[in-house]
């Protein structure tokens, strides 16, 4: 039997990837450089979401529908009003571009200017994660910060439980569909098809296409190149807040629940990044399938295998599944799994490689 | 004499830390073909570039249309009427002939947009036919033809064009050099690097010498191919 619930909550997960993949291959793209603090920009956006419902919910008077809850799936779920996944939505995403614009005008740039190369860049974009991990957590466990929070707004931000924001949208005695599920993949589809129709069918998409091409020429013709890498910037952090949002939908799974400001970007970047290679790092459209591919194979992957070998405690090591991914996709599609779609060659390369084992033996 | 639309002055320029134009001066004069020659490596390409702002300029001032343009960045430059048509990769190979048109006429109002390819397809019959094909998969005259036409949507006043015929065959490169020719009749003042001295310096009004980063000869292209002790020295085309 399909576990319903799991396919749900995989699906979230594998939204939140596949738009971290694509923030980060956007970003690779334009200013070529690996944004490792890419998931954190999206964790900047879910704790000013999170923060901003919860004071909303507060002092708006807004009580969730306690009538309305129901324990699903071990889950309590409590449906708030619209209103407040509005707010959240714009919050995150209104966090995650100013997160990202820091980075890229305060950090990035100046160091572009003096002719920086990929790895100081990369170095550079992991110091930005240490800085933003550091500031969460400070808004997490500084003794001053919490007091005040607690006395000003009634907020304890160690308490606050992402996962009580999804609510059910249909429900069968047991069974119910999460709107977190639904959301997330209308968000998705949304946000990629903006995105084919910005690039295909806009004057901007040619500039942006064109600069990531060939940026000299572009400059030649007239594009301010500079101007069409800060776009990709708002984009990227536009993402990344969005996929901070859908963090908060996701139902009590494992693969997401952020216990603490440091876990759940500390480790999502793994599977964030392979999703960005496994799409091949240059397209776009590659790498939300990438995000989606890397979620279903990590979760069910390593739940099949804690059924085979009777351990629940391998959901811990899921990341791995994710590595191991990455290491097939550079060993035998360098180009991303999507060119194996169009690329005959590649299956010739792994038939070759495997015979080539053999004849070893 | 025509009056000077391009001025280089006390030009010292290069890579970052690599200088490679030392004291360059000179002018452009409107309307006319300037041909530009010179041994490898001796910076002819990185003078194209300088005047269109893709060289880090270490002293000197440039001029253009009577504006100094030495600190303006590469688009703002376009903005004022001036193209460059690489050397290689001179087409986004992954746009369509259309979209690379589109792109080259970006800031135009839509329907004089509209007309100014239409007016292209004119003169370059071939592109019309090729209008949704990716210029990557065209052949390398088809390249060259579209690289001009990007070069011609803006009506620009001067033309920087690198080594146009690199590459092809004797034939296609003939009827490069006649579109440039034909290009410079309809009044577009130009800038040409020619690897082939020759059939450079015969359409070309003034000419040019680079040697090691340094201007060695500035003066009517007529006499340049006529002073045989420099050819022999510079361009190893003296018996030919
Ligand atoms: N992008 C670049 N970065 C650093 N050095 C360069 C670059 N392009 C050219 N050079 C150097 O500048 C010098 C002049 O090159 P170039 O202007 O291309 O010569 P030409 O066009 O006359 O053959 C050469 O020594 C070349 O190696
Ligand atoms: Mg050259």
């Amino acid at each position: 039997m399909v576990d319903l619930n799991l396919l749900m909550s995989t699906t979230i997960y594998g939204s939140v990837l596949a738009l971290l993949a694509l923030g980060i291959t956007i970003i690779y793209m334009t200013t070529k450089v690996f944004n490792f603090a890419h998931p954190r920009l999206s964790l900047v956006g879910a704790y000013l979401a999170a923060t901003a419902m919860a004071v909303y919910v507060q002092h708006a008077g807004i009580k969730p529908n306690f009538e309305g809850s129901q324990v699903l799936g071990g889950q309590l779920i409590v449906p708030y009003p619209a209103s407040v996944y509005i707010i959240g939505f714009l919050v995150a995403m209104v966090g995650g571009v100013l997160a990202a614009m820091f980075e890229y005008y305060v950090i990035l740039k100046p160091l572009l200017k003096r002719g920086a190369d990929f790895l100081k860049l990369m170095i550079a974009t992991l110091a930005y994660d240490f800085l933003l991990m550091a500031v969460l957590l400070l808004y997490n466990t500084h003794v001053w910060i919490k007091k005040t929070l607690k006395d000003g707004l009634n907020l304890i931000a160690t308490k606050m439980d992402f996962s009580a924001y999804d609510f059910a949208l249909i429900t069968q005695g047991q069974t119910y569909i999460s709107g977190g599920f639904i959301l997330a993949v209308a968000v998705t589809v949304v946000l990629a098809l903006s995105l084919y129709i910005l690039l295909f069918r806009t004057t901007l998409g040619i500039k942006m296409r064109a600069s990531v091409e060939n940026p000299p020429l572009a400059e030649v013709l007239g594009v301010n190149v500079e101007r069409i890498y800060a776009i990709s910037w708002i984009i990227s952090g536009l993402t990344a807040g969005i996929a901070g949002f859908l963090m908060l939908l996701e139902p009590s799974s494992g693969s997401l629940k952020p216990i603490s400001a440091t876990s759940p970007a500390d480790e999502i970047v793994v599977s964030a990044f392979a999703g960005s290679i496994v799409g091949g790092v240059n397209s776009i459209f590659g790498s939300i399938f990438g995000g989606f591919f890397i979620g279903y194979v990590e979760t069910y992957v390593t739940n099949w295998l804690a059924l085979l070998l009777g351990m629940k405690e391998l959901f811990k090591y899921s990341r791995v599944v994710s590595m191991f991914i990455v290491g097939l996709t550079l060993m035998f599609a360098p180009q991303g799994v999507i060119a194996l779609l169009r690329e005959k060659k590649v299956v010739d390369r792994i038939l070759a490689f495997v015979k080539g084992r053999r004849g070893e033996k | 004499m025509a009056r000077a639309i391009m001025k280089l002055e006390n030009i010292n320029a290069g890579y970052e830390k690599l200088q490679t134009l030392f004291d360059v001066n000179l002018e452009v004069p409107e309307g006319e073909i300037t041909v530009i020659v010179g041994p490898n490596g001796a910076g002819k390409s990185t003078l194209l570039k300088t005047m269109f702002g893709l060289t880090k300029v270490y002293t000197g001032r440039i001029v253009f249309d009577n504006k100094d343009i030495t600190k303006l960045p590469p688009h703002e430059r376009a903005k004022l009427g001036m193209a460059f048509i690489f050397q290689l990769e001179n087409v986004f190979a992954n746009l369509s002939v259309r979209e690379n048109l589109r792109l080259a006429g970006h800031d135009l109002p839509p329907d004089v947009l509209e007309e100014r390819i239409k007016e292209v397809f004119e003169t370059f019959p071939r592109l019309k036919e090729r209008v949704d094909q990716k210029a990557g998969t065209m052949s390398g005259g088809e390249r060259q033809m579209l690289a001009m036409a990007i070069g011609m949507i803006r009506k620009p006043k001067i033309f920087l064009i690198d080594e146009p015929t690199a590459g092809l065959a004797p034939k296609l490169a003939k009827g490069v050099l006649e579109n440039v020719k034909r290009l410079n009749e309809q009044g577009y003042t130009i800038v040409l690097v020619e690897q082939n001295v020759k059939a450079g310096l015969e359409i070309g009004d003034k000419g040019v010498l680079v040697v090691n980063g340094r201007i060695a000869f500035d003066g009517p292209a007529s006499e340049l191919l006529a002073r045989k002790d420099l050819a022999r020295l510079y361009l190893g085309v003296g018996g030919r």
